[in-house]
């Protein structure tokens, strides 16, 4: 069987075998089995009429949408000799340098077990169990001291690491030279640059409707804006989740995102799914975590403050939460080149029937990892709902920018494609920031890690995720950043000190994405 | 057909340089790496699977002995195989590769023919689609692979994180 025929039916063989344990596989039995009371089904031709059945009745559309999300989310098979190592993160030193952080970050959380005398799970007393579930959905109310509790990490030590990064095998040499980096970054990974960029993104191109640009009110709704809803009215119809990421790289009506992303996300609602959270809501009645402190303490530290998130405070604890209690996030590790913190019973120390991983879903939150859910609660107000969406957001697209890795969504290739980008197109601007110590890495690292959420409008943030979404992709963040330099560039080259620079680009809250990355990359001359 | 691992010695790699002249500033660009078979007897040689450290181009030469008579002679199989699309980068650096012999049952070792390496994303779609019947029954013999791969992948108990309903733990632990 020649190579690539293989290749097909490994491909096949994964997604079929994940199928098999999902709801939508029992459904579809079940179906199946309920057809065969139908009219039109009959007994010498049945394999074809159950297929027609299911392609009439939508649900080959379902197992469509399901196969794609699993296209969409799961890495190509890779060659049989490698290792599980080798699926989470190709290169060994970087391997390596994944291990090493989150060596200190788990260092980080002990010496705050032990310094506080707080153990790391605790099962909680009946009554305070009670008093848990009674003020479930007022959790905000709740003024815990959080004094003594620091965030794990914040972005800008996880900076530090990402500038530390060297390959072993890449000559550098101690002087600079043409061959060193002008950014922080100092690992060769492959980046796009703009002529690339462009065809990646072509539906943002200058003579495509967006929205974001031709829904303004200056412009006609008949222009683009009347024709474009149609249009996703009816992909939501269709329900088809290739056409819906395909339609949403134009942007999404404000009154049909929350359909299109869970369309996109592959995220239905059925009874299983809300049990399932409840489930996850019980776990969390019954077991009290360290790393629910360190929830508490993002939020009311990040989103609390914030004038557009604040409301939703209740929410975040809802989502967060539970997210610590659940399993089914370990399976993302696979592909992640981070792994799930490993702890014993107490005093069962090394023995592997005992073994856990701690947090349950294997994910320390860090300082603004509550910013992550907080604009989806503009968009799902039903807390299971929300928080599906929220996993299925984190474990294709977030996990990626708190994590070591050489993949081109990773934030170590965003953040060289930023600089990249900027010493390329606006050379003069980068030189003269670095000579004034303010690299501009610095700055717009906070940006991206959060994936501007906190940063932008949050109309704008939106439909910067409607992008990201649409194109499977962390790179349009890089970009963003680029162009909101290219946008500020006059009054960046007038200031001498990282903290002018900073105070340059302190505000985002005014800025139009969608018209920046259309100028940044169709209409800059290269 | 039931393939067999070829025991193989492969000899520690040499740098090629121009005349017996060693400069620290000349990194020389190509490396030559031996491979004997010890054990004589024939075979068919049908893949070579190896990891990449950062070799940019491979070629292939094969001594081959045709008959008793003729003396062997070297044959290369392979030219400029391209393994890092752009050497300056990372791609491709560190990747598993295998290399197979085109199946051709007219002609015998070591007719070989460079091929589409998994790391690269392949036209899977060039021939248009397999038939389903076809594929269905290669997915068997796929299933002991993908078993090995989810074999090797930590499994988590479904649902539940604790052990017989405890979840008192000591300190993280650092292995």
């Amino acid at each position: 069987m020649l190579q690539e025929e293989s290749d097909l039916s490994l491909i096949i063989a994964q997604i079929v075998q994940k199928l098999k344990g999902s709801n939508l596989y029992s459904q579809l039995e079940r179906q199946a089995w309920a057809s065969l009371q139908r009219p039109e089904i009959k007994l010498e031709s049945l394999k074809e009429d159950i297929k027609e059945f299911f392609k009439i009745s939508g649900w080959e559309k379902k197992l469509q949408n399901a196969v794609y999300s699993e296209l969409s989310v799961f890495p190509l098979p890779s060659h049989p000799a490698a290792p599980p190592e080798h699926l989470k993160e190709p290169l060994v030193y970087m391997r390596k340098a994944q291990g090493s952080w989150e060596k200190r970050i788990l260092k980080s959380l002990n010496s705050m077990c032990t310094e506080l005398s707080i153990p790391l799970a605790r099962k909680r007393p009946v009554g305070e169990q009670k008093e848990l579930l009674n003020k479930w959905n007022e959790m905000g109310t709740d003024e815990p001291d959080l004094s003594l509790f620091r965030p794990v990490y914040a972005p800008k030590d996880f900076l530090e690491v990402l500038i530390n990064l060297r390959n072993p095998n890449y000559e550098n040499g101690d002087s600079l030279s043409f061959r060193t980096h002008l950014g922080l970054i100092q690992v060769p990974l492959k980046v796009k640059d703009i002529p690339e960029l462009k065809e990646c993104f072509v539906e943002l191109g200058l003579n495509i409707g967006q929205l974001g640009i031709d829904d303004s009110t200056q412009v006609p709704p008949e222009l683009f804006e009347n024709e474009h809803v149609r249009i996703g009215q009816k992909v939501l119809a269709q329900q088809d989740s290739a056409a819906a990421q395909q339609y949403i790289r134009q942007g999404s009506p404000t009154a049909l995102r929350a359909e299109l992303w869970a369309l996109i996300l592959n995220i239905s609602s059925q009874p299983e799914d809300v049990l399932y959270y409840e489930q996850l809501k019980t776990n969390v009645i019954q077991h009290d975590l360290l790393v629910d402190s360190l929830i508490y303490k993002d939020v009311k530290l990040t989103a609390s403050n914030d004038d557009y998130y604040f409301v939703f405070e209740d929410y975040l604890y809802q989502v967060l939460l539970c997210f610590s209690r659940d399993t089914s996030v370990l399976s993302h590790f696979a592909f992640n080149s981070a792994s799930p913190p490993k702890s014993y019973i107490r005093g069962k120390l090394g023995l592997e029937e005992y073994a856990v991983f701690y947090p349950p879903n294997g994910v320390i939150p860090f300082h603004g990892f509550s910013m992550y859910v907080a604009p989806l609660c503009f968009l799902y107000h039903e807390p299971s709902k929300l928080y599906q969406i929220f996993r299925e957001m984190y474990v294709r697209f977030f996990f990626r920018l708190h994590s070591i890795s050489s993949h081109p969504s990773g934030i170590v290739s965003l953040c060289l494609l930023f600089e990249t980008l900027l010493q390329t197109y606006l050379p003069q601007l980068f030189y003269h920031l670095r000579e004034i110590g303010a690299q501009p890495l610095r700055i717009s690292f906070k940006w991206m890690v959060r994936a501007f959420s906190g940063y932008l409008a949050t109309d704008q943030l939106l439909l910067l995720w409607d992008r990201i979404l649409g194109y499977n992709s962390l790179e349009i963040l890089a970009v963003l950043a680029a162009a909101v330099f290219a946008f500020r560039a006059v009054n960046l080259m007038e200031v001498t000190s990282l903290a002018a620079a900073e105070a340059v680009l302190a505000d985002l809250s005014t800025l139009k994405v969608m018209p920046l990355l259309q100028i940044f990359l169709f209409a800059t001359v290269t | 057909m039931s393939r067999v691992l070829v025991p193989c010695h492969v000899k520690g790699s040499v740098a090629l340089q121009v005349g017996d002249v060693r400069t620290s500033q000349g990194r020389p660009g190509v490396l030559v790496i031996d491979v004997t078979f010890p054990s004589v007897a024939p075979f068919e040689l049908q893949e070579i699977t190896f990891k990449n450290y950062y070799t940019a181009f491979l070629s292939i030469r094969v001594r081959q002995y045709t008959s008793a008579h003729t003396p062997a002679k070297w044959v290369t199989c392979l030219r400029d195989y391209c393994l890092m699309p752009d050497p300056h980068s990372e791609e491709g650096a560190q990747e598993y590769v295998s290399l197979f012999k085109y199946q051709s049952p007219s002609v015998t070792f070591p007719k070989w023919l460079s091929h589409p390496v998994p790391c690269e994303q392949p036209a899977l779609l060039r021939e248009g689609l397999p038939d389903p019947s076809r594929v269905s029954s290669e997915v068997q013999q796929m299933w002991a692979l993908t078993e090995m791969i989810r074999a090797s992948h930590t499994s988590a108990r479904i649902g539940r994180f604790d052990v017989d309903g405890c979840y008192d733990l000591n300190l993280l632990s650092y292995t």
